[in-house]
Protein backbone atom coordinates (compact mmCIF):
# COMPACT_ATOMS: atom_id res chain seq x y z
CA UNK A 1 0.00 0.00 0.00
CA UNK A 2 1.40 3.32 -1.24
CA UNK A 3 1.81 6.29 1.68
CA UNK A 4 1.01 8.83 -0.84
CA UNK A 5 -1.25 7.61 -4.05
CA UNK A 6 -0.60 9.56 -7.09
CA UNK A 7 -4.62 11.30 -6.87
CA UNK A 8 -3.41 12.82 -4.12
CA UNK A 9 -1.09 14.92 -6.14
CA UNK A 10 -4.50 16.60 -7.41
CA UNK A 11 -5.26 17.54 -3.61
CA UNK A 12 -4.37 20.96 -2.69
CA UNK A 13 -0.70 20.63 -0.56
CA UNK A 14 -0.77 21.58 3.02
CA UNK A 15 0.95 24.67 4.29
CA UNK A 16 4.10 24.43 5.03
CA UNK A 17 3.48 25.18 8.49
CA UNK A 18 0.45 23.15 9.81
CA UNK A 19 -0.93 21.83 13.04
CA UNK A 20 1.05 18.16 12.40
CA UNK A 21 4.20 19.57 11.26
CA UNK A 22 4.20 22.17 14.52
CA UNK A 23 3.03 19.56 16.76
CA UNK A 24 5.59 16.80 15.72
CA UNK A 25 8.36 19.25 15.47
CA UNK A 26 7.61 20.45 18.98
CA UNK A 27 7.30 17.20 19.98
CA UNK A 28 10.78 16.44 18.98
CA UNK A 29 12.02 19.40 20.22
CA UNK A 30 10.87 18.15 23.34
CA UNK A 31 12.11 14.52 23.04
CA UNK A 32 16.02 16.45 22.95
CA UNK A 33 15.17 18.87 25.94
CA UNK A 34 13.97 15.45 27.35
CA UNK A 35 17.45 13.71 26.65
CA UNK A 36 19.08 16.84 27.84
CA UNK A 37 17.27 16.30 31.33
CA UNK A 38 18.01 12.83 31.49
CA UNK A 39 21.29 13.11 30.65
CA UNK A 40 22.12 15.98 33.29
CA UNK A 41 23.04 18.67 30.68
CA UNK A 42 21.57 22.28 30.68
CA UNK A 43 18.23 21.61 29.38
CA UNK A 44 17.90 24.79 26.90
CA UNK A 45 21.74 25.61 26.07
CA UNK A 46 23.38 22.15 25.33
CA UNK A 47 22.81 19.90 22.54
CA UNK A 48 21.38 22.90 19.99
CA UNK A 49 22.29 20.01 16.84
CA UNK A 50 20.51 17.57 18.72
CA UNK A 51 17.21 19.97 19.41
CA UNK A 52 17.37 21.39 15.67
CA UNK A 53 17.64 17.66 13.93
CA UNK A 54 14.79 16.72 16.31
CA UNK A 55 12.53 19.81 15.61
CA UNK A 56 13.47 19.24 11.92
CA UNK A 57 13.04 15.17 11.62
CA UNK A 58 9.20 16.06 13.73
CA UNK A 59 8.30 18.53 10.82
CA UNK A 60 8.99 16.41 8.13
CA UNK A 61 7.23 13.47 10.10
CA UNK A 62 4.20 15.76 10.56
CA UNK A 63 4.16 17.12 6.89
CA UNK A 64 4.03 13.80 5.36
CA UNK A 65 1.53 12.40 8.05
CA UNK A 66 -0.87 15.86 7.36
CA UNK A 67 -0.66 15.16 3.52
CA UNK A 68 -1.44 11.56 3.93
CA UNK A 69 -4.74 12.39 6.46
CA UNK A 70 -6.22 14.61 3.95
CA UNK A 71 -6.27 12.73 1.09
CA UNK A 72 -7.51 9.72 3.34
CA UNK A 73 -10.31 12.67 4.44
CA UNK A 74 -10.68 13.80 0.55
CA UNK A 75 -11.78 9.90 -0.21
CA UNK A 76 -13.84 9.65 1.96
CA UNK A 77 -15.86 12.87 1.20
CA UNK A 78 -15.88 11.75 -2.74
CA UNK A 79 -17.06 8.10 -1.79
CA UNK A 80 -19.91 10.01 0.59
CA UNK A 81 -21.09 12.71 -2.30
CA UNK A 82 -20.86 9.64 -4.95
CA UNK A 83 -23.16 7.89 -2.59
CA UNK A 84 -25.42 10.78 -2.25
CA UNK A 85 -25.27 11.23 -5.50
CA UNK A 86 -26.55 7.98 -6.38
CA UNK A 87 -28.85 7.55 -3.59
CA UNK A 88 -31.27 10.94 -4.33
CA UNK A 89 -34.02 9.13 -2.96
CA UNK A 90 -32.86 8.81 0.70
CA UNK A 91 -31.60 11.97 0.72
CA UNK A 92 -34.82 14.10 -0.07
CA UNK A 93 -35.56 17.17 2.67
CA UNK A 94 -37.85 15.95 5.22
CA UNK A 95 -41.51 17.20 3.97
CA UNK A 96 -43.65 15.13 6.64
CA UNK B 1 48.80 -22.71 20.92
CA UNK B 2 45.32 -20.48 20.16
CA UNK B 3 43.78 -23.50 20.30
CA UNK B 4 44.87 -24.33 23.40
CA UNK B 5 44.10 -20.71 24.78
CA UNK B 6 40.49 -21.19 23.04
CA UNK B 7 39.80 -24.62 25.39
CA UNK B 8 41.47 -22.86 28.35
CA UNK B 9 38.72 -19.63 27.86
CA UNK B 10 36.02 -22.04 27.19
CA UNK B 11 36.54 -23.17 30.08
CA UNK B 12 36.27 -20.26 32.16
CA UNK B 13 39.71 -20.76 33.35
CA UNK B 14 41.22 -17.36 30.95
CA UNK B 15 38.60 -14.01 31.06
CA UNK B 16 38.15 -12.67 27.84
CA UNK B 17 37.48 -9.12 26.98
CA UNK B 18 33.78 -8.51 27.19
CA UNK B 19 32.52 -8.68 23.08
CA UNK B 20 30.59 -5.43 22.40
CA UNK B 21 26.90 -6.83 21.10
CA UNK B 22 24.34 -5.06 23.29
CA UNK B 23 26.33 -4.13 26.42
CA UNK B 24 26.50 -1.22 28.15
CA UNK B 25 28.63 -2.89 31.01
CA UNK B 26 30.51 0.16 32.75
CA UNK B 27 33.68 -1.59 32.16
CA UNK B 28 33.71 -1.61 28.65
CA UNK B 29 31.69 1.72 27.62
CA UNK B 30 34.01 5.38 28.53
CA UNK B 31 31.68 7.97 29.86
CA UNK B 32 30.43 10.33 28.18
CA UNK B 33 32.46 14.05 28.25
CA UNK B 34 30.27 17.18 27.76
CA UNK B 35 32.54 19.51 28.15
CA UNK B 36 34.22 18.40 24.30
CA UNK B 37 31.63 18.37 22.26
CA UNK B 38 31.63 15.63 19.23
CA UNK B 39 32.21 18.45 16.34
CA UNK B 40 32.10 15.77 13.57
CA UNK B 41 28.77 14.67 15.36
CA UNK B 42 27.35 18.64 15.34
CA UNK B 43 28.38 19.10 11.85
CA UNK B 44 26.59 16.00 10.66
CA UNK B 45 23.45 16.95 12.59
CA UNK B 46 23.37 20.38 11.33
CA UNK B 47 24.09 18.94 7.46
CA UNK B 48 21.35 16.64 8.21
CA UNK B 49 19.06 18.80 9.71
CA UNK B 50 19.81 21.69 6.19
CA UNK B 51 19.43 19.26 4.01
CA UNK B 52 15.85 18.18 5.58
CA UNK B 53 14.65 21.35 5.25
CA UNK B 54 15.99 22.20 1.83
CA UNK B 55 13.85 18.75 0.82
CA UNK B 56 10.79 19.52 2.59
CA UNK B 57 10.54 23.15 1.30
CA UNK B 58 11.35 21.39 -2.15
CA UNK B 59 8.72 18.51 -2.01
CA UNK B 60 6.06 21.38 -1.07
CA UNK B 61 7.40 23.64 -4.28
CA UNK B 62 6.49 20.63 -5.84
CA UNK B 63 3.39 19.83 -4.81
CA UNK B 64 2.14 23.17 -4.72
CA UNK B 65 2.99 23.29 -8.71
CA UNK B 66 2.03 19.79 -9.40
CA UNK B 67 -1.12 20.27 -7.74
CA UNK B 68 -1.51 24.35 -9.80
CA UNK B 69 -0.98 22.21 -13.27
CA UNK B 70 -3.45 19.48 -12.50
CA UNK B 71 -6.18 22.54 -11.87
CA UNK B 72 -5.33 24.15 -14.98
CA UNK B 73 -5.39 20.71 -17.00
CA UNK B 74 -8.49 20.10 -15.24
CA UNK B 75 -10.09 23.43 -16.67
CA UNK B 76 -8.34 23.22 -19.88
CA UNK B 77 -10.29 19.82 -20.29
CA UNK B 78 -13.67 20.98 -19.57
CA UNK B 79 -13.50 24.48 -20.85
CA UNK B 80 -15.20 26.22 -17.51
CA UNK B 81 -14.07 29.56 -16.44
Amino acid sequence: MVFLPDESRSLPPPPLLNKGSLWLGFAGWMSALMDNAFNQRPVFGAGIHRQVLLATLGCVVGYHLVKRAEYVHAKVDRELFEYIRHHPADFQPSTG
Amino acid sequence: MAAGLRAVRRWGLVAAPPSLAFTRSAFVVKKANNAQPNWPGVGLAFGTSAVLWALLIKQHNEDVMEYERRKARAHKCKQCS
